[in-house]
This record gives structure tokens, sequence and C-alpha cells, in this order.
């Protein structure tokens, strides 16, 4: 069935520092997706589904009511916290349309931080932490940057690799954003010695390695082709998409066999065997980065190069600007743009393929969207030119 | 002997799985009886041959350091006054494939890397709330 549904609109609020947001998280999520429709030419009347993922506060029946929606027939979101399934929330959406369930799915992510409270902040942290928290809080380990860390240290030990491969993952994703006017780091642009003069948030990360924490939302609709075929715009099909469960949750991704890794090596073959092409045909890369490491590691283990070879693979600009070898986050992602839990890079994959990207790469046939950060379940979408 | 981060540092709720860690005074790893494969954390059920008959094993508190991470940035007003600190991952002698974390005792963060040979020292701690006395695992640089 792969093929059979189109991406026909995307759509965003304005993206705002966390806490600036004027607006509450559900008109943010109303705004995106009242825009993605608008965008596609459709009838918001006529959508009959929602799609999101981690714990999403925006209820399907609520947003139902105040969308106008005739009739709701898929609602469904993706288990496990994270911007992991951000690609998995367009493959429910996906699923939903290929199989006839419903015609017209939104498939978002909306948060405003001011309103409801800092996303990543330690929760369940009394006295006595319990569970999985029991096992790390007790050492200072509370945050996904302090997990990332671990993880990218020993990667980086393994692999010869040094700080310069962070510093030019983020450098890329600053450089690009100077060209996107929705990008919140527009206007501020990033130098590799301001990069390196920059604190340590926990070794190897610097404050540049990390993405900043933003309100906002973004929406997709995703439908068949038949209903695409009258739009304005040319629908972008969804060539395959795939989600990477597996055992690598919690704190046994500290394990021997986890350890030096991430958890983009399912993903990555799932997605290459689906849409039977290899990673080189493709054309231009949005690749979660909640912190730079996760990035590198995913690079080497999706197969774009050689774990040895990172460093060498994105040196020297080679993943900064429209003409990069590998155009990458072109919006500025996660870092540069805003950080909608990772599902402004599926808007920008898609604006990939139709051309209309403000870092825009060259003839683009196939665009790639991976989910992250690295712990169990990632996901990736791949799109094409129809 | 104070805690790494103080005595009012956050302590772990006990449960089955994790009150042999924290309460024996030893490193002990769960393993099961069927296979004898280690799982750390502790399950329920063995992750290799999901046999249900599960013991933990005393093993020798030595071990390798396997990643660190020095962290400077406090996202816990607790740990203000106590960074920079290094989280630790370390193998365990004598539990093949388990890893523990923790923290280094005896050397500054930037004095910590890969590779060096650490021994458990134990911290004491109390759960004011249920009386429990704890054994908190850390680690020394030998
Ligand atoms: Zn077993």
């Amino acid at each position: 069935m792969h093929g059979q549904a189109v991406v026909a609109g995307v759509g965003e609020s304005t993206y705002y520092v966390r806490g600036r947001s004027p607006d509450s998280e559900f008109q943010l999520t109303c705004t995106a997706i009242r825009r993605a429709v608008e965008d596609a030419g459709l009838d918001l009347a006529k959508v009959d589904g929602f799609v999101s993922y981690m714990d999403q506060r925006n209820d399907p029946l609520r947003l139902a009511h105040a969308l106008g929606i005739d009739e709701l027939r898929w609602s469904n979101t993706c288990w496990a916290g994270g911007g992991n399934n951000a690609a998995a929330a367009v493959q429910l959406a996906d699923a939903a349309v290929s199989g006839g369930y419903a015609d017209t799915v939104v498939a978002f992510r909306g948060l405003a931080q001011g309103q409801f409270g800092r996303f990543g902040r330690p929760r369940g942290l009394s006295n006595a932490a319990q569970g999985d928290m029991g096992w790390k809080a007790p050492y200072g380990l509370l945050s996904p940057a302090q997990e990332c860390a671990l993880h990218t240290a020993r990667y980086m030990h393994d692999h010869g690799i040094s700080q310069e491969a962070l510093c030019d993952i983020s450098l890329a994703c600053y450089a690009n954003a100077q060209l996107n006017p929705r990008a919140l780091r527009n206007g501020r642009p990033l130098t590799r010695e301001e990069y390196h003069e920059s604190r340590w948030i926990v070794e190897p990360f610097h404050l540049f390695d990390c993405c900043p924490e933003n309100d906002g939302a973004a929406a997709i609709v995703v439908t068949t082709p038949e209903r695409a075929k009258d739009l304005k715009k040319s629908g972008v099909p969804i060539l395959a998409c795939a989600q990477g469960l597996g055992p690598k949750y919690g704190f046994h991704a500290f394990q021997e066999k986890y350890l030096s890794g991430m958890f983009y090596g399912n993903v990555g073959e799932a997605i290459w065997q689906r849409a039977g092409v290899k990673p080189s045909d493709v054309d231009v890369l949005q690749l979660y980065e909640n912190f730079t490491g996760p990035v590198m590691i995913a690079l080497a283990e999706m197969g774009f190069c050689e774990p040895g070879e990172v460093e060498a693979f994105v040196a020297n600009g080679a993943l900064e600007g429209p003409n990069a070898k590998l155009p990458f986050n072109t919006s500025g992602g996660n870092i540069g743009e805003a950080y909608i839990h990772g599902f402004e890079l599926v808007n920008e994959a898609v604006r990939q393929v139709r051309g209309d990207s403000t870092c825009q790469a060259k003839d683009v046939e196939l665009s790639l969207v991976v989910g992250g950060p690295g712990y169990a379940p990632g996901s990736a979408v791949l799109f094409n030119r129809a | 002997m104070a805690r790494h981060f103080g005595d009012d540092w956050l302590i772990p709720a006990l449960d089955p799985f994790n009150e042999s860690w924290f309460t024996a005074g030893k490193i002990t790893v769960q393993s099961c009886d069927d296979c004898g494969v280690f799982q750390h954390p502790p399950e329920d059920v063995c992750g290799s041959c999901q046999g249900t008959a599960l013991s933990f094993v005393e093993c020798s508190g030595e071990g390798t350091v396997e990643s660190v991470a020095v962290v400077h940035h406090p996202v816990h007003p607790g740990l203000s006054d106590h960074c920079p600190y290094a989280i630790v991952v370390v193998s365990l002698d004598g539990a093949p494939g388990a890893n523990a974390i923790g923290n280094i005792l005896n050397r500054d963060p930037g004095d910590i890397s890969i590779g060096q040979r650490v021994r458990a020292v134990f911290e004491p701690a109390k759960d004011a709330k249920t009386g429990a006395d704890l054994l908190i695992p850390q680690w020394e640089v030998v």
C-alpha cells in the first residue's frame, strides 16, 4: 500500500520561546491545524481523523468540536515519551488513509509550556524516586541531555570522534535557520569560536549542542491521492514509514550491548527495505536533534556513513545550506527553527518535496525525516516526488 | 560518611527489584536460574529465556568505567552546589553485560575516564518515611 496516501498541506502556529506564547496550547494547535487544511485547500469540516504522539494533551474530540468537524472516524496516538514518534504519527495517518478507515487525517504536535510547565523537567521526584528514576536520580542522572551524553561520550571514545563533529552539526542548524523567517534563531548566527566558548551543559554537550525549549504547534494533512488531485498544490506521496520498536528502553539503555549507540539501526533498515532505496539516494534529510550527539550516531546507524567516518562526513559545511553534500535540517531543525518535539521537521520534509523550503535543496526526489532522540521507539518517513 | 550530593539528596523508593542493590552493602546482580544470564535492572522475567526463576548473585564489587558525562548545568536546585559532577556507567566484574550508573567519590570530574578500574563503596542513607536503612553503591577509582 506504500505511496497510497499523500500529504496535502502543512501548517504551523507562530513559534515562541518557552513560556512566551500569548495563546493557549489548544489555540496554537487549532491554528496549526487550520493553516494546514487551508494550505491543502480542503474543507476543515471534512477532516475525519487526528493523530499525535507523546501524551498529547489536545484531545481529538475537543479539537473536532472546536474546528467544526462533521464526523471523527479515526483518532490515535503513539506510545512513549519524547519526540521519538514524530514520524510515527505520520505513519498512523498513512495507515488510516491507506487502509480506508478515514479520508483526511491531521497529524500534529502542539505544546505551550508557559501554560503547562516545562516538558523536560524531571518528574516524580520527591524524597524517594520511583521505578526507573529510582536507579538514576540518587546519582544525579535526571535529564535527557545527561542520558544522551553518556551514549555520545562512549560513541566518540569508541570511534575516535572529536568535539568538532558535534560543532559542525550545530553550525548547520544555526546557518540554515538564518534563511528561515519562522526560525527562532533567525538573526542569531553562530560561529565555531562561539560554539567552543559556550558553557557546558553536560560534557560532551555545550549549550549550542542542545535544542532550546519552545512553544508552538505544527500539523500536516494526509489524504487520498484521489482527493488530492483536485487541490491547488500537488500532494506529496508518503513512500515509506518505519517505527523502531525494540528492547532498549529506560535504564536498560545503559547496558553493555546498547551503551555505545542509540536506536536508529532498525529504523534505517526498515525504511530502506520498504522504500527500495539506499541512504545515498536521499536528497535532503531532517534528523531530530534534541542534542547533536544522537544526530552523529544516527547518521552512522542509518547507513549514511561508517561510524569512524562520521566526523569527516559532517565536516567542511557538508550539512550546511541548500547546496550541501547532504542538505540537513534545512529549516534550522529543533535547534535553529523551533523545538516542536520534531514535528516542525515533518513540515520541512514535505516542503522540500514541494520546492517551497526557505533553504531549498535542488531536484528533490527523496526527502527523509527521522524522529528521535534515539531511545526506542524511533521513527522515520520517506516522502517522494509524485 | 556524607553522601556525594549531601544527606538530603534523593533516595530510591525501595521495591522488590532494587532492594538488594540499595540495601545489601555489596554489589548484587539479578541472574537467571535457568540460563545464567545477568540482567540489570532486575525484571520479573528473564529477557533471554523468559524464565521466571531469578536470584540475586553477589559480585566482587569491582568494575570498569564504561562511560562518563560531566554535568555542569544543575537541572535540580538540590544539585546547584555540587556542579560540576560526573555520572559514570560501570560494568560489573562477575556479571557480564550488566552495567550500573554511579558517581566516583575519590576523583575530580575531569580526572575520570573510560577504562578506569573502580571498586564499590557504600553510602549510608535512611528513608525517613519508611525508616528503611539504605547502603547506596558508589565507586572509587582503584
Ligand atoms: Zn534465562
